[in-house]
């Protein structure tokens, strides 16, 4: 036992100090952050200051344009203004309006829009927006603007309009000014994603990406410390190391230690992720978009973690194998890109599982050892999957673990000490029957 | 306890229906040391390999310290492989460390030790130096450091010798001679005879898988008698191999070694040297481990 802890300490040191190993501890998580922020920072830069200009024929909606209270408010992410709810709502992601009124001066709305059209395509301002004396009875206003499809403002001035005329109408008709304002109020609609352990407040686009992104850095990782340890093996081997480890403990203990020692710095490396990204997450919450901050829950961790030590055993026993088993670095990578397509398989699968997580063929796949480590947690990730099926994929991960390691013990004990000749796969058989 | 710290008996190892390894069989007392000796390919290593459980014989058994080779035995056989590799981006201290624990030391233990012994090699200040920033020199003391960190019983040492500049060299044969006055038992495979002459208690000889020879390092020269003179020359001494008395010599240019029918000839060699060349030493001697071995080896490919 002894014996095994020197080597895990030994292997586990070997990697935490190494360069590579801290910058991508720090990167990772600035990405990370990178992913969270960005969206938020380009709603405020890109939107900010729009000006728009109201060409108001039929008066006094200007004043209700631009009066509403969110129009001014900095955009700020979940902290709906109670104040504020009893009028249409600017929309957060509309960024910030100011509305300019246009002195008509009893100029024809023909030439109106005439003169704007050329000040809107020098930039000078957003948007015309020309609401004609009549709107009351023909519900009709033109907006003029380069950009046609940012619905946000749009409704924003579609609905202020609407609730202006509304109420003008009520009040002409003499019903109670309080009355008024609760019948004119606005709705405010948000989107639940409906999961099993609690329905939260989601966004399915930045779902989507959240959920690539921790596939991506899972399938990063696996393949990460994988090839580290089939190099690890490949390095004892070509300096004869080997030779000597074997006359110092069991080769069972050399072997199980190196996994576990590389295992646990793969697992150092995860966690300090997960403690980063929890300081983010809670001293940055405010500026994260909380579509974000719903997924990133202790339970999508906790499956990170579970995941990642599975597929760390299935993919690494199978890179310590190749190294033992050939000589040089060349033989090493020929077959290595082998096995990273077994990890590229369900990487792909589960592109398509994120859009469909419970499809036959998704969920089959998801059980299969050699992919569940990524496609099960990719369709934790989109939908949580029956109970059961994660327990049996995590279970059939444990046994083949458990096959591999009792086969990789052998295979390592003899290929460490094969130098010269690339074994053939029948000679490897062999090595298998060994004692 | 076994007076014996090694017995190998009848080992056998092929390798792709060639036999690397004929029937060898010898003992190693303990207190000793015992030189392996032969030429390159002789079957040193596949030997020592068995010995160390590296590689399992085809046939025959070993035994250590009276017991067969067990897991335990490991922390009480100090083992230089032939090939020599070392960590590069470990440390020094760590490299000690890992290898000191994997000898089922104490961390405290291993640092003590470690200590006084890179003192001993010349090589204190680099304990936080990782192992890639050594000189070749530095790196083969660490590699010895290694060995004989967890204060072994029985030191196994594969071509001990190779690749070391004088100095190491001395270095090592002061380590293995202190080791034998500590009482340990020292198994070391060479090809450089010389070398063991110097040092062996007793040796085993091997050529091409058959052992050739054995027992203590007097009792084979003395079954080759004092029948050699060694000539310390100037000149052209070609003629000496004609001499009807001389049974076999080895010319080295300024020096030979000249095996005689009879001691009593030695007056008649020097006289016939005298005059043709200039001699500048002459001295009877005890045949050398090289000429015993090259003589076996002759023995053996004419039977």
């Amino acid at each position: 036992m002894k014996k095994i802890i020197a080597v895990i300490k030994k292997e586990y040191k070997i990697i935490v100090k190494k360069k590579s190993f801290i910058i991508m501890t720090v990167l990772t998580p600035v990405l990370m952050a990178g992913m969270m922020f960005v969206p938020v920072l380009l709603m405020k830069m890109g939107r900010t200051e729009k000006k728009i200009a109201v060409a108001d024929y039929a008066g006094g909606y200007y004043q209700e344009l631009s009066a509403k209270p969110a129009a001014k408010k900095e955009v700020k992410k979940g902290g709906i203004d109670l104040d504020a709810m009893d009028s249409p709502q600017m929309p957060e992601e509309a960024g910030r309006i100011t509305f300019q009124a246009v002195t008509l001066e009893g100029r024809d709305a023909a030439a109106l829009v005439k003169e704007f059209e050329q000040r809107v395509l020098k930039k000078e301002i957003d948007g015309l927006l020309l609401i004609p004396a009549d709107v009351k009875a023909s519900r009709q206003v033109s907006y003029y603007s380069t950009s046609v499809s940012d619905f946000t403002t749009i409704k924003f001035i579609e609905s202020t309009l609407r609730t202006a005329i509304s109420k003008q109408l009520l009040l002409e008709k003499q019903i109670d000014p309080t009355v008024v304002d609760e019948a004119t109020r606005e709705i405010n609609m948000e989107t639940f994603k409906v999961k099993k352990e609690g329905t939260t407040k989601s966004d399915s686009g930045m779902d989507y990406m959240m959920s690539l992104f921790m596939i991506v850095i899972l399938f990063m990782v696996l393949i990460n410390y994988g090839q580290m340890i089939m190099r690890g093996v490949l390095e004892e081997k070509t300096s004869r190391i080997s030779e000597l480890l074997i006359a110092s403990a069991r080769s069972t203990q050399i072997f199980y230690g190196k996994l576990l020692g590389i295992g646990l710095a793969g697992l150092t490396q995860v966690a300090l992720w997960i403690l980063l990204g929890a300081i983010l997450v809670s001293r940055f919450s405010g500026m994260i978009d909380a579509a974000i901050l719903s997924f990133l829950t202790p339970e999508i961790a906790l499956y990170f973690v579970v995941f990642f030590i599975l597929g760390f055993f299935i993919y690494a026993i199978p890179y310590a194998f190749i190294g033992a088993a050939v000589n040089t670095d060349q033989e090493a990578q020929q077959f290595a890109s082998v096995l990273s397509v077994l990890i590229i398989v369900p990487y792909i699968l589960g592109i398509s599982a994120l859009q469909n997580p419970n499809s036959a063929l998704t969920v089959g796949a998801s059980l299969f050892p050699l992919f569940s480590p990524i496609l099960m947690f990719m369709r934790i990730t989109a939908a949580l999957p029956p109970l059961w099926q994660v327990l049996t994929s995590i279970g059939l991960c444990i046994l083949t673990i458990w096959g591999l390691a009792w086969l990789g013990a052998k295979i390592f004990r003899v290929g460490m000490l094969m130098y010269g000749k690339k074994p053939s796969l029948g000679e490897m058989l062999r090595w298998i029957r060994y004692k | 306890m076994s007076e014996l710290a090694l017995s190998l008996k009848n080992l056998v190892k092929d390798f792709d229906g060639k036999r690397a390894v004929d029937n060898i069989s010898f003992t190693a007392n303990r207190g000793e040391i015992l030189g392996l000796l032969g030429p390159n390919g002789a079957g040193k290593t596949t030997t020592i390999r068995m010995v160390m459980d590296i590689i399992a014989p085809d046939a025959g058994s070993v035994e250590i310290m009276g017991e067969p080779f067990s897991e335990k035995m490991k922390d009480r056989i100090g083992y230089l492989p032939e090939e020599r590799g070392l960590y590069r981006k470990l440390k020094v201290m760590d490299t000690l460390l890992f290898f000191g624990e994997l000898k089922s030391m104490k961390a405290a233990a291993v640092r003590e030790r470690g200590r006084r012994l890179l003192k001993q090699f010349q090589l204190e200040g680099y304990e936080e130096k990782k192992v890639e920033e050594l000189s070749k020199g530095m790196a083969q003391k660490l590699q010895f450091i290694m060995t004989i960190l967890h204060d072994p019983e029985l030191l196994i040492l594969d071509e001990p010798f190779s690749g070391l500049d004088p100095l190491n060299i001395e270095l090592v044969m002061d380590i293995i001679l202190a080791h034998k006055r500590a009482g340990k038992t020292i198994i070391y495979s060479t090809h450089l005879m010389e070398y063991a002459e110097k040092t062996v208690d007793a040796l085993v000889m091997i050529d091409k898988g058959r052992k050739v020879l054995d027992g203590t390092l007097a009792a084979v020269k003395a079954e080759y008698g004092q029948k050699f003179v060694k000539v310390q020359y100037e000149g052209d001494a070609r003629f000496v191999g004609g001499l009807p008395y001389v049974r076999s010599c080895r010319d080295s240019g300024h020096e030979m070694e000249v095996e005689l029918d009879d001691l009593s000839k030695c007056e008649q060699l020097l006289r016939d040297l005298l005059g043709k060349v200039a001699v500048k030493g002459f001295q009877l001697s005890e045949p050398s481990l090289q000429n015993i071995f090259i003589r076996k080896a002759q023995e053996g490919k004419g039977a």
